[in-house]
């Protein structure tokens, strides 16, 4: 479906009444000059017909009736003919213009003789009374409609206002607050229902949000003693004297289990404790001093060798403990998903981290690659939550994680890199 | 050695005390807090291990009644919660060392020798296994008062392994002993055999060959 065209309320009702004043005032203004303009013609032809009367009431008295070009022509004529009506253009030597008259003409017999009758009127005149009609008419409407439109506006303004208010107050709602949300009451019964309905679910999203909280946190302790109890017992079955080879085996990959389980369960915790914002302590941290120190550690762990570039200071305001793990879950996610011998690249510049591991072609879904329990290809062993860790720490500090595919230039073999980059500052 | 295992899960408990209790050490048990509180007045303790949610009361008030009575007597607090701020209040309360549920009981067997270690007086920090010698203020060993080269792991490794001494162990117990946190980065524990392997070939070319390998996977340190 397309998405619809967001327009704002306010914008929205002054565009329906800027709208509908335009083709009103258009209508209307159509209609008036017509309706004003055949009145005009209905005078002027009432005024030709009662001047031709006038005319042939005179000239039974008297024959001898001077023209008065243009407006009167008397003429003798051999042929009948009825009243027309119509316009015509006549040079006026007085103005001394071609002007527009209408022209009434018609014979008539009079005492016997036959005569060809013509009276005219300017048009100019009426022309211009209709236009002025008009004008003033369209005047007077367009200041109508502006004085409408601003006292409109400003009323729709301040009869939204309370809505506009609680909009900003639900924007600004935090979830997980312990803080109910509070709403400008209003006098407006849609908005105050409004406001009843948005605080009831919002107090539900909060409960429901600790309870979620609490339960995550309730079941990952409780988990622990029950873990504690099976470990224990399975290192005393490693120690009884009649355990065989394949029961040993047995108890180890149980062992390695809960050790997943453990991982697991511990960094649920720590996603609950960053998201209860407890970690408050702020020190001015050096990206790149804790990056040595991990790969320092990871060197006994494995073969994979790390290629730090570039030297530029990096340093962060953060939670130690969060910097840390932060760096830790991004390389040793590239430990895990590089290829076998290929290099770890670091990178830092003034405002980001780099950090790419070789990889085979892009990752499917890869604006999931920091979503929780995320898990791309066969890696039996990982929790699927170091990423989304990265991502919580980000979220929590306001950096932006991002993920990349690069394919590397001087290789004609099918091979790349995947690049995860924190921008520690915008 | 005398050690009172205050744990209110009784598998637990009794897989503590089978594992610590041998020839030289005496496991007593306390299943709730008051058990546990009376125990430590009455009697005198070389480590006292201390759930801290016992189901009548706290670990951490028995660890301050014990820092009143001004005993000297080692703690280990045991706790189901891995927070920060727990583990500095109880170790700012007085408690030698914190361990977090669940744990590999070598793990805790080796945590209260380094206690016993720190706490007895001078003279003592030698740890000899045959004609193995480590001195853990230099952090040396010595095959026959001849020195060798170890690594850092190398030498912790070997420190657990007499700790430990004729127990098995797995890879996943020396692994996480050694690189605690880190060692969960990793997927499989291959970079342990590294490690056990020099340390052996270095033991062996002194004659001391007492890393054996137990069910294939798992390791044994024992003089046979």
């Amino acid at each position: 479906m397309k998405a619809l065209k967001k327009t704002p309320l306010l914008r929205k009702a002054s565009k329906a009444f800027l709208l509908n004043s335009i083709a009103f005032m258009l209508l209307s203004g159509v209609a008036l000059y017509f309706y004003t303009q055949s009145l005009l013609q209905n005078e002027i032809e009432e005024e030709l017909l009662s001047t031709k009367d006038r005319v042939e009431h005179l000239l039974q008295t008297n024959p001898n009736i001077q023209d008065i070009p243009p407006v009167i022509a008397i003429a003798k004529s051999k042929i009948q003919q009825k009243n027309s009506l119509k316009d015509t253009l006549i040079y006026d030597p007085l103005q001394d213009e071609v002007e527009l008259f209408r022209q009434l003409s018609g014979t008539q017999i009079i005492n016997g003789t036959n005569y060809r009758i013509t009276v005219r009127a300017m048009v100019i005149e009426s022309q211009q009374i209709l236009l002025a009609i008009v004008f003033i008419f369209l005047l007077l409407i367009v200041l109508a409609f502006v004085f409408l439109f601003y006292l409109n506006r400003s009323r729709n303004a301040k009869l939204w206002q309370p809505f506009f208010n609680n909009l900003a107050r639900i924007k600004s709602f935090n979830v997980k607050s312990d803080e109910p949300i509070h709403l400008e009451e209003s006098d407006i019964l849609e908005f105050d229902e409004l406001n009843q309905e948005v605080a009831h679910l919002t107090s539900k999203i909060q409960v429901d949000y600790r309870n979620l909280k609490q339960f995550t946190e309730d079941v990952s302790h409780e988990i622990q003693t029950p873990l504690a109890m099976m470990q224990a017992k399975i290192e005393t079955g490693f120690n009884e004297p009649d355990l065989s080879e394949g029961q040993y085996v047995m108890l180890s990959a149980l062992q390695d289990d809960i050790r997943r389980l453990k991982n697991l369960n511990k960094r649920l915790i720590l996603l609950a404790k960053i998201e209860n914002n407890q970690f408050t302590q702020e020190e001015e941290i050096s990206i790149n001093n804790i990056v040595v120190e991990i790969t320092g550690n990871f060197r006994e762990l494995t073969d994979t060798v790390f290629a730090l570039r570039g030297n530029t200071p990096l340093k962060v305001k953060m939670d130690p403990h969060l910097a840390q793990i932060l760096c830790t879950n991004l390389i040793s996610n590239a430990v895990k998903y590089t290829i076998e011998n290929q290099p770890i690249l670091i990178k830092f510049t003034a405002k980001s981290l780099q950090i790419s591991n070789a990889g085979v072609q892009e990752l499917k879904d890869a604006t999931q690659v920091f979503d929780r329990f995320y898990k791309e290809g066969n890696q039996k062993d990982s929790t699927g939550l170091g990423l989304s860790i990265v991502k919580k720490i980000c979220e929590h500090y306001g950096f932006s994680p991002s993920y990349s595919f690069k394919n590397k230039a001087d290789s004609t073999e099918n091979m790349g890199f995947h690049c995860f980059e924190i921008k520690f500052f915008t | 050695m005398k050690f009172l295992i205050a744990e209110d899960e009784q598998d637990l408990r009794d897989a503590i005390v089978n594992y610590l209790s041998d020839e030289a050490n005496i496991c007593e048990q306390a299943a709730d807090f008051n058990e546990a509180s009376e125990k430590l007045e009455l009697y005198d303790y070389d480590i006292a291990v201390l759930d801290i949610n016992l189901i009548t009361g706290s670990g951490l008030d028995l660890l301050k009644r014990l820092k009143a009575q001004n005993k000297s007597c080692g703690v280990i607090i045991i706790s189901a919660n891995n927070s920060l701020e727990n583990k500095l209040e109880g170790l700012d309360l007085g408690a030698d060392d914190y361990i977090t549920k669940p744990f590999h009981l070598a793990e805790l067997n080796s945590r209260i020798k380094a206690v016993l270690r720190r706490s007895s007086f001078g003279g003592n920090d030698s740890i000899i296994f045959h004609e193995l010698r480590l001195d853990t203020a230099s952090r040396t060993a010595f095959v026959n008062e001849k020195a060798i080269s170890l690594t850092r792991k190398e030498y912790d490794l070997l420190l657990f392994f007499i700790t430990n001494q004729g127990r098995v162990l797995s890879k996943a117990i020396i692994a996480e002993h050694l690189w605690g946190d880190d060692s969960d980065m990793l997927d499989n524990f291959d970079f342990i055999y590294v490690h056990i392997n020099n340390l052996r070939r270095k033991l062996t070319s002194e004659g001391a060959k007492y890393i054996q390998t137990a069910y294939g996977t798992g390791y044994k340190f024992t003089a046979i």
